[in-house]
Formats: structure tokens, sequence, C-alpha cells
């Protein structure tokens, strides 16, 4: 009988697969037609770079499971890979530090991620053009119109709402961050916010919030891609991305507009060192015994267990280490508003402080506590007066 | 000499559903202290301890049991055949009678009001915030337990639940609130014991032996 009904469900998971493979299939043909040839050969530039075919079918494996799909969608894994540099991207900044397009294209170490996000074909990206000016701003508006309703809008950066959006002017004509905004996303296939600030507001939003600035899907009230994270990993996009290419559809998202694939489980869920908190074995000090021997950092502030992120399972700079590793906690940066909620960073949640001191919830709930005590004693004291000789 | 006869005023289910919502939430505090604020054990192998593990398993495990009660405490309210006492939980919208308690309490006057309901003015609004106070708790609790694992019946929770994550403003926030109430969860065993026992003193109707043995004594009008 349970044989029977695994059968069963082993053809139904199969037909399940069969159906996503053809509308694939039938999917990257579409693209062949309707989008641009690739305009950079990735194999010629991963050679280049010193990757062997080796490497990239490495690399296809991982991002196929990362992507959660099975093996056999590991060659189309690689035919869109291949066909990254057609699809064509608009990378317009707003309130941000740059520092999400720094970690990406500044790798020592660049992974195949990294080369492929070079390959991206770049109508237009602020930091990385040569045109600056009216002309910049033709190329804006030349690509916008030219690929209209194609290409992706990948946006870093939140929005400043004070003053009417005048917080944030960009080019020759000092358009709000805003007008840019809306003008762009409006035309785009997909809107793909990279990194906190676009998605949440980071930094810029965190209290007092002077320039009332939030990310883009509550500035202009449309629904995004967020790639959370500060910086966000280049896997989370690419994978994103690929899978755009690959079934003409965005990632099953979270009620954030997260990725689902790339941010369906907490820090705390994939952590190496969970054993060690699971077995109350913390850190207590900066470089003490058991920071020695890679217990948890529980103690000095790690909010891991608030953190819906894959850091843990793909790591940064080609895997080689990511911040628990390194042996500081996680700060939360891919949820929002976490310069506010996830704060004090290195001491637990509860130790947060009120009025500037060193009240925390504890300290406040021990004085009520007390006085409540007191409160009731007195009042014992009081009744028995009161009612004396009472029957 | 005084008469009393002895009435029955909390049925069976009543009884057992409050002393084991007592025991829960008694533990549920001790272990929930030791989550938000755990001390290390530094000896022995890592494999061979699992005091975290152990706590939250019993903190969760009371967790759900306390999720159960609350929905047999609300069942009860409206459908005990006994006594069906939800509307007892507003008798304070008798203001008049509100004042009079107060007034009995801060023992401006001797003898409190006259009133039908189960629960006194006061009583009624102190236990329409437990309840407050535990639906709260319970659902940040479900949202947290669905926060770490990812199947079954928690999963279905989590699901529903996880909008109102977003609402609050993430895991942190949840876990933030739940810790703030568990602060109101004590206070309320300071004043709710105080105020047993003070009946128990001033109107020696056996209040506190009455959530045990069911009844309460009455005094006879010779
Ligand atoms: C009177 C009732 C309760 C009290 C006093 C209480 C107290 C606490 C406290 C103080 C914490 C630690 C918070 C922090 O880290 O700051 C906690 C965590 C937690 N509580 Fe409760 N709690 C109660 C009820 C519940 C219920 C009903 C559930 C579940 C249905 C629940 C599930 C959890 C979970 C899952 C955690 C987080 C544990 C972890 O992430 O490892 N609690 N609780
Ligand atoms: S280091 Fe952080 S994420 Fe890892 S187990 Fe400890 S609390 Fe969880």
């Amino acid at each position: 009988m349970a044989k029977g009904n695994n059968s069963e469900y082993k053809k139904m998971i199969d037909k399940q697969y069969k159906d996503l493979m053809k509308h694939c299939q039938l999917h990257m043909e579409e693209i062949e037609k309707n989008l641009p040839e690739p305009k950079e050969d990735l194999h010629e530039l991963l050679k280049e770079r010193g990757f062997s075919r080796r490497d990239f079918v490495k690399w296809t494996s991982a991002m196929t499971a990362a992507l959660m799909l099975p093996p056999i969608f590991r060659p189309m894994v690689a035919k869109a890979a291949e066909s990254f540099s057609r699809l064509p991207v608009v990378w317009l900044h707003f309130a941000e530090c740059t520092g999400c397009s720094e970690a990406f294209l500044r790798s020592s170490y660049p992974n195949v991620d990294d080369i492929l996000l070079e390959t991206i074909s770049l109508e237009y990206h602020e930091t990385l053009m040569a045109a600056s000016g009216y002309q910049a701003e033709e190329n804006l508006e030349k690509a916008v119109k030219d690929f209209s309703g194609k290409f992706i809008c990948v946006i870093e950066g939140g929005l400043p709402r004070g003053l009417n959006g005048k917080y944030l002017t960009l080019g020759p004509k000092g358009k709000t961050g805003i007008q840019v905004a809306r003008e762009v996303t409006s035309k785009a296939a997909a809107v793909v916010c990279i990194g906190s600030c676009s998605a949440f507001g980071n930094i810029q939003s965190a209290k007092p919030n002077p320039t009332d600035a939030v990310g883009i899907s509550k500035a202009i009230g449309i629904s995004t891609v967020n790639i959370a994270g500060c910086p966000p990993n280049s896997v989370n996009f690419t994978g994103t991305l690929l899978h755009y290419l690959m079934f003409g559809s965005l990632p099953a998202l979270d009620g954030l507009g997260r990725p689902v694939w790339a941010y369906g489980k907490r820090i705390h869920d994939y952590c190496e060192r969970r054993p060690h908190y699971d077995a109350s074995e913390f850190v207590e000090e900066w470089g003490d015994k058991g920071a020695l021997k890679g217990w948890c950092l529980y103690k000095v502030g790690c909010k891991g267990p608030y953190t819906y992120a894959n850091c843990g399972k793909v790591r940064f700079n080609d895997g080689i280490s990511w911040p628990i590793m390194a042996g500081h906690g996680c700060i939360g940066c891919t949820e929002p508003g976490f310069w506010d909620t996830m704060a004090p960073l290195e001491k637990p949640l509860d130790e947060k402080t009120y009025g500037g001191g060193e009240r925390t919830v504890d300290n406040i709930g021990i004085a009520l506590t007390g006085a409540a005590v007191a409160g009731v004693a007195a009042h014992a004291i009081a009744s028995g007066i009161r009612h004396k000789g009472d029957k | 000499m005084e008469k009393f006869t002895s009435e029955k005023e909390w049925s069976v289910a009543m009884r057992i559903n409050h002393w084991a919502m007592a025991l829960s939430i008694f533990i549920l505090i001790v272990t929930g202290f030791y989550i938000a604020d755990p001390f290390t054990v530094s000896r022995g192998e890592t494999v061979g301890k699992f005091l975290m593990g152990n706590v939250r398993f019993v903190h969760i495990l009371f967790g759900v049991f306390l999720v159960f009660l609350f929905f047999w405490r609300v069942y009860l309210a409206f459908f005990s055949r006994f006594h069906a006492d939800w509307k007892d939980f507003f008798a304070w919208t008798n203001i008049k009678c509100t004042i009079d308690q107060i007034k009995f309490y801060l023992l401006i006057t001797k003898k409190g009001p006259d009133y039908k309901t189960l629960y006194g003015p006061m009583q009624s609004l102190a236990y329409l915030g437990l309840m407050f106070m535990v639906f709260v708790i319970v659902i940040t609790g479900l949202i947290l337990m669905g926060a770490g694992y990812h199947a079954g019946f928690t999963a279905i929770c989590y699901k529903i639940l996880r909008p109102i994550e977003n609402l609050m403003g993430g895991l942190a926030v949840v876990r933030y609130v739940h810790h703030l109430f568990t602060w109101f969860f004590i206070l309320f065993i300071v004043v709710h014991m105080y105020m047993a026992f003070w009946y128990d003193a001033i109107l020696k109707k056996g209040t506190i032996s009455s959530m045990i043995s069911g009844n309460i004594f009455k005094k006879l009008e010779e």
C-alpha cells in the first residue's frame, strides 16, 4: 500500500518536473527569437579568467541545487547562463552607498557568478558608464525606449519622500529619485531591488529617518523582487535572473518580496555553530575560550534567529567565509528596519535600552515587580488595620 | 453562631483549566527567561550537552499546551454546561459598581458593592486583560515556533500568521513583544495571588480553596 502511494507520488513529481521542463524549453526558444544575440561569449570570458569547463559544470550543479531544481535542469541553467548577456538591464542608483555594486564587481577572486554579472548587458549603470550629464540622460531614455517592456530594472538604493522627494535629485534636469523610478519602472518587465536600501530603506530609513526614506515598493507602490542584504550575495541575484531567463517568470516570493529559494530559512537554521547553541555553549566575551572553540554567538548579539537568509549556505567571496564563520554574530541585514529592530547589534535583543540610559525591559520589569510587591505588602498592612475585628 | 452554606462556584473543567494554566505559565516563564538569557555550560564535550535544546523543548511543549488551554477556556466561556461566563467578563461596564469596588479596594469603604456576576468589576477587567495577554503570547509564540520548524500543523499556523509577523516588523519585534508580555504575566501573578489572599482574609468565603474544591461559602442571614 505504502509502496503504491510512493510510486504514485513519484509519478506525480516526475510529471510536474517534466511539465516544468517543457515550459522551460519553450521559453528558452522564445528567448532565442526575441532577445538580441548574447553580447559576450561567456565561455571565452571564463577561459580568459582561468576557469575550466569543469569549473563551469560544477557551478551549474551548485546553482541548480540552490534554485531547488532537480539535476535534469543543469543543462538549462547552463544555457540560461550563456544567454545571460541577452537580457537588457537598466541599473538605477538612489539613496545608497553603491556598496552592492562594489561587492559584486570588485571581488579579488571573482567566481562564476561575478563573471556572469560582468557579462550582463548593462544598458545603463551610473557607476560604470562613461557617459555623464545630458548624454547619460539620453542613454537612459534610449534604453527604456528600445527595450520597453523587455528590460529588467535593477535598483540599488531607497527613495527619500521628504520635501516631495527633493532630498534626492539626479541628472542634468534635476529630477527627483521618485520621478526617475516611476518613469523607468513603468516600462520594465520586472523590477529587482538589490540590497536592503531599495528593498526596505535600510540605514537611510533608520530612526529618526529625517528624509522619510523608504524602499522602492513602498515609495512608488509597485511590487518588486527584493534581494535583501547589506550587501546581498551575488548568487541570490544571478539565481533570480537565471530563473527569469529559464521560466519567463520571477521565482516564488515571500510576503516581503524576497525569493523563497534564497530567503526561505533563517540564518539560525543553517548555522554551523547551531550545535553549540543547543548545547548551551556561548561566547560570553570577544576573544574568550568559547570564541576560540567556535561556540555560538547568541550572547554577543547574534541575530541569526530572527533573520531570513542563506548566507551560511552560499557564503561570500567564492564560498570562503561569511560573518558568523568569521566570528561575528549576524546583524540581521536582510530584514526590514534592522538598524532599529535588531539593535543593539552586539548584545541580545532584550538588552535594548530606553531613555538613553541603562534601562532595559528586564530592569524596568524588575522595578515594576518590586513596586507591585511593595504595594501589595503596604495594602495588606493597611487592610489589617482598617478591617481589624471584622467578622 | 453564624451559619454557612457551601455553594458550587467552579466546575471541574474550569478548575483543571485554571491550575493547568498556572503550571504552564510558571514553567513557561522560567524556561522563557533561560532562552532569553542563557548561561553557558562549560564542562564536558559538546556531544554530551543539550541544555538549550531541552529547555526549548520544554518551553515549546508547554507553549503548545497553553495554546490548547487557551482555546479550551474560550470554549468554556461560551459553552460551559455549568456556567458559561463570557458575560461576566464585562462586569466592569457597570461604572457605578466599578467605582464602589475601587473604593472598597482602596479601603475607603468597608464593604464592597453587591454584584450578581461571577466576577467583580475590577476582577472582570483583569481577567479580560489576562485573556488578551494569553492571546498575544500564544500568537507570538506560534510565530516563533513556525520560524524554526517547517512541517505539519506548525507550518500551517505559520502560513496564516506570517503576515502578522511582517506587520509587526519581523521576528525580532515578535520575540521582543513575547519577552515584554512575560513581564505582564509576572505583574499579573503578583496582584492576582495577593487579591485571592485578600478576598479570603476580608470576605472569609474561602476564595482560595474554592479553586480547588469548587465550592465557596456563603454566610446565611439569620
Ligand atoms: C505565559 C506564557 C509564555 C511566557 C511567559 C513565555 C516566555 C518566553 C520568553 C521570555 C522567551 C524568550 C524571548 C527572548 O529571547 O527575549 C520565549 C521564547 C519563545 N517562546 Fe515563549 N512564552 C510563553 C508562551 C509561549 C507559547 C504559548 C509558545 C508557543 C506556542 C511559545 C513559544 C516560544 C518560542 C518558540 C520561543 C523562541 C524559542 C527559540 O527561538 O529558541 N511561548 N518565551
Ligand atoms: S551563532 Fe547565531 S545563528 Fe548561529 S547558532 Fe548561534 S545564534 Fe544561531
